[in-house]
């Protein structure tokens, strides 16, 4: 249409035709239709027609008459329900609840006819003027006169809550009124439900379990409250889903978890002979896992059963290691440890789901104590030493992995591994000389793993030895055939093991004077070895040598395992029936130290005693004489004469090996320091030492002390300064 | 000092007026005093100290030798004698005496001191390459330059009695001065976070063992 064109508007009025009106039209019709609602409530609805009254009330609302007709609506309906509130409210005992539920459900009937006939008045009154529709108008009054009657709201609530007591003292109640009712509740919408219903509950539920919990805890002990805490966690869940609101189950729980665990979780852990300590110690995994189901549900709980769990670890764990009986064996102590952890993992993982932080619990705890002990990392590495001796033998391969895999787990909790390594090397050099590895597979298998776990770095010398070994073998083979080629042939039979300096553990100045017949093998051999390897020096390392000796004595003869000390000093015994103490020692040039070890497992050991002492004892004096034991007799034919030592380590060496590691640590730290300021150029204090224990902690956990010392040997070198301003900060110089 | 100069009856020859009179009256000083040509060596030292009436181990001469910069102990060289006698603008004995009474109110500034105490560490370096002093030389040094700070009766036994260290170098020798100003002579306030040496941390902890 254009809209330049002025518009002409036509108006079409609508006809009307006047209608005649009986002024008492609005009241006649009203009368009616409230007699109605009387009879509707009275249950005689089936002499009503409903068409007539829906005509009667369509009509009312065309001739605007919708105003009166909602009004009597209210008006009547309430009246009819105070009525029903009256009869309520009479009736006695057990049928309050019954009657309530029976008036509800008239109502709700009536209320659905009443609607079906006001439907119009529903569907266009209702809605332009903004009134309650007559469902909800219904449900309303109902409330406000029912359940907010001052007579009946209490006596409701109480009734309520009696019933619900009963059920959890033990009686049997009708949950299908109770059911009706809080549906009753929910139906006058959340409001009601939660104020007029589910806050009183609640409170009272808090009640009862307050004093529930309070009774319990002092009769029972704690798996048996839990037990009990549990059972009546699960009643609450199936309360709710009996005749509660969906909505109030985890607020239920929440109450009763709180006031059955959270306000008891000291007392529960703590209790003694029957708390988490005592599940722990007894292997109590049902119960374990009872408690940690209940203790996660509510706040801090898992954090409390996790602390006390790692207090009593390392409680336990520190006493373990700190047992001076423990400490006598080794391999005892560190079978201890591993079956410590076992125990733990397999309580972990059966009553703790696996929880993370339980293992990390675990994890820390084990190396708070573990390095409690300075020679955890020495008794390790014997008990490495002792299963590749002789424990894994006939062992399967999976089983032997097995172990190594939980070596090397402890190994991981070790914070001074250099210390580890250092022993391990001692040991695995005394296993490799001596041949008495079971299986070279398990020897490698570990190296492997503490590559991966350490660099490469860390186990090169290691594998400098085994190149030492396979070496010395191809070396051998060529000696032997040389030999044999030049007709040199001896009835000494040498092995030569040409070790590497600096892979190996050796010992400085452990020298002795080998018997001539040895040494012109030995000669013989150097001279072979610098022919084909030139510019190489050779040494002897008499300490670490073994020897098969042939002994005649008057009744048997045998073959003799003995160490190369025990040789030199056997050998002297061919010229002589009794040497001194004194001769011996001028003769051999042993260390006095390993000269009296070894006389003493050749003398003083029952069995093996192809020496005999005088005076008779059970050390070796300096005033001692030895005599040739001729009649010594043994069942077996070979026999090893093995060398009394400590398994571990004495004190004086222990602290050897310490002074040696600390030394060796110095470079490191200083390298290390160094590193961080050439990259920094300016770092303050507190962080170079935490960059430095940063890089160092894979190998060991530097003290803070040692590497302000090495900072200040750097200053004074000057390879540092200090600022002049702040004297925290330091600077790299070059 | 030009004030305490001017109190003088005879007042000392103003800035930027040094005479030939003046430079020859030094080097006669300096040949008096003097062991051979290049340096007044100990025993001149000794005399020079008899003539100012003073004790070789006054602080006064050694606050003397870090005036003229001198770079050995027991030595004046000539260049040092003639440089830092016309600095201190003194070409008699006389005003040499009086003038050792300012030096001292010099190092009462604190920013001065540190330079003269840093001075003292350095000037008892006696042979190349040394960088240490022994614990005698250096608890000698420290009660002659920091005469009767609180802390040093008991941070000097420390020294004596403990066995790690046998020799202190700069760092720690000027780490002590800082202590000596920053640390409540109950060492309540020592925080061992603030990278002090070693040396003095283990100080502390010997010190309050012996406090309880």
């Amino acid at each position: 249409m254009s809209a330049s064109k002025p518009k002409k508007s036509f108006k079409i009025e609508p006809f009307k035709h006047k209608v005649e009106m009986d002024p008492d039209y609005a009241n006649n019709t009203w009368k009616v239709l409230e007699d109605a609602i009387h009879e509707i409530y009275n249950h005689n609805a089936s002499g009503l027609s409903f068409e007539e009254l829906y005509r009667s009330a369509y009509n009312m609302v065309l001739h605007k008459y919708g105003n009166k007709l909602y009004e009597g609506l209210t008006t009547t309906m309430t009246n009819q329900l105070q009525k029903v509130a009256g009869q309520i409210d009479a009736a006695q005992g057990d049928t309050f609840l019954e009657e309530l539920n029976l008036k509800w459900l008239d109502h709700n009937k009536s209320l659905q006819m009443i609607r079906d006939i006001l439907m119009y008045m529903d569907r266009t009154y209702v809605t332009n003027q903004n009134k309650v529709p007559v469902h909800e108008l219904g449900l309303n009054l109902w409330r406000d006169a029912i359940v907010r009657n001052g007579r009946i709201r209490d006596r409701l609530l109480k009734t309520l809550l009696d019933l619900v007591h009963k059920e959890r003292t033990g009686e049997v109640i009708n949950r299908g009124l109770m059911r009706n009712v809080t549906k009753m509740f929910v139906d006058l919408g959340q409001t009601v439900y939660l104020e007029d219903f589910e806050k009183p509950f609640l409170d009272a539920t808090a009640d009862f379990y307050k004093a529930e919990a309070q009774q319990f805890i002092s009769t029972s002990d704690c798996t048996d409250y839990l037990r009990k805490a549990e059972k009546r966690l699960n009643e609450e869940i199936e309360r709710v889903a009996h005749y509660l609101d969906q909505k109030t189950e985890s607020k239920l729980t929440t109450v009763v978890e709180r006031e059955m665990i959270g306000n008891h979780m000291k007392l529960l852990v703590e209790m003694e002979n029957s708390g988490l300590v005592s599940m722990l110690t007894n292997d109590k995994y049902e119960d374990l896992a009872r408690m940690y189901n209940l203790f996660r549900r509510v706040p801090t709980g898992l954090q409390t059963v996790r602390d006390l769990m790692t207090s009593h670890l390392r409680e336990t764990g520190k006493q373990l290691v700190t047992d001076p009986e423990r400490q006598r064996d080794p391999v005892e102590f560190v079978q201890r440890l591993l079956d410590e952890k076992d125990k733990y993992d397999r309580l972990i993982a059966q009553s703790f789901g696996n929880d993370k932080t339980f293992q990390n619990a675990l994890n820390s705890s084990f190396e708070f104590f573990i390095n409690l002990n300075t020679r955890s990392p020495e008794f390790i590495s014997l008990f490495v030493d002792d299963k590749l001796k002789k424990g894994l033998k006939g062992v399967s391969e999976e089983d032997v992995e097995g172990v190594l895999d939980k070596v090397m787990m402890l190994f991981r909790y070790l914070q001074e591994k250099d210390v580890f390594e250092k022993y391990y090397k001692q040991h695995l050099a005394k296993r490799l000389l001596s041949g008495r590895t079971v299986s070279d597979d398990a020897e490698r298998s570990l190296i492997v793993k503490l590559k991966t776990e350490c660099g490469y770095q860390f186990t090169s010398k290691l594998e400098g030895m085994f190149t030492d070994m396979k070496t010395s073998k191809d070396t051998m083979a060529a000696f032997q055939q040389k030999m044999v080629e030049e007709g040199n042939d001896s009835d000494i039979s040498l092995q030569v093991q040409v070790l590497t300096t600096g892979s190996w553990p050796t010992q400085p100045g452990a020298k002795a004077t080998l018997p001539p017949e040895i040494l012109e093998q030995c000669d013989k051999f150097k001279n072979f070895y610098l022919s084909t390897h030139t510019g190489r020096r050779l040494s002897w390392q008499t300490n670490m040598g073994t020897a098969d000796l042939r002994a005649t004595f008057a009744h048997s003869r045998h073959e003799l395992n003995v160490s190369t000390y025990q040789m030199c000093i056997l050998l002297l015994f061919n010229n002589a029936d009794a040497l001194s103490y004194q001769e011996i020692q001028a003769a051999t040039e042993i260390p006095v130290a390993d000269l009296k070890r070894n006389l003493q497992s050749l003398a003083c050991v029952k069995g093996r005693n192809v020496l005999r002492k005088e005076p008779v004892g059970k050390d070796v004096d300096e005033d001692d004489v030895f005599h040739f034991n001729d009649k010594f007799t043994n069942k077996l034919h070979k026999i090893k004469i093995g060398t009394v030592s400590a398994q571990k380590e004495s004190e004086p060496e222990k602290q050897e090996t310490r002074q040696k590691v600390e030394e060796d640590r110095k470079p490191q730290i200083e390298a290390a320091i160094v590193r961080i300021m050439k990259s920094r150029r300016l770092l303050d204090h507190n962080n170079i030492i935490s960059e430095v224990t940063k890089q160092l902690q894979s190998r060991f956990l530097p003290n803070p002390a040692v590497i302000k010392k090495r900072i200040e040997s750097l200053i004074e070198r000057e390879f540092l300064e200090r600022d002049k301003n702040d004297r925290r900060l330091y600077r790299y110089l070059a | 000092m030009r004030r305490s100069s001017r109190s003088q009856p005879t007042p000392a020859p103003s800035a930027g007026r040094t005479s030939r009179g003046d430079s020859e009256k030094v080097e006669a000083l300096f040949a008096h005093y003097a062991d051979d040509e290049a340096d007044i060596g100990p025993t001149g030292v000794e005399r020079l100290c008899d003539d100012l009436g003073i004790s070789t181990t006054d602080i006064r001469i050694l606050l003397l030798a870090w005036r003229l910069k001198a770079s050995r102990m027991g030595y004046f060289s000539r260049d040092e004698w003639r440089q830092g006698l016309k600095g201190l603008r003194v070409d008699s004995l006389d005003k040499l005496k009086r003038v050792l009474p300012s030096l001292q109110d010099e190092v009462a500034n604190p920013y001065t001191f540190k330079e003269f105490y840093q001075f003292a560490f350095r000037f008892c370096l006696t042979e190349p390459l040394q960088k240490t002093l022994d614990i005698e030389t250096a608890t000698v040094m420290l009660e002659l330059v920091l005469g009767t700070h609180p802390h040093l009766p008991t941070f000097v036994q420390f020294l004596q009695e403990q066995k790690e260290y046998k020799a202190i170098n700069l760092d720690q020798w000027t780490a002590f001065l800082r202590f000596c100003n920053e640390v409540k002579p109950d060492l309540s306030n020592y925080d061992e976070s603030q990278a002090w040496p070693l040396l003095l941390d283990n100080y502390v902890e010997w010190a309050k063992e012996k406090q309880h």
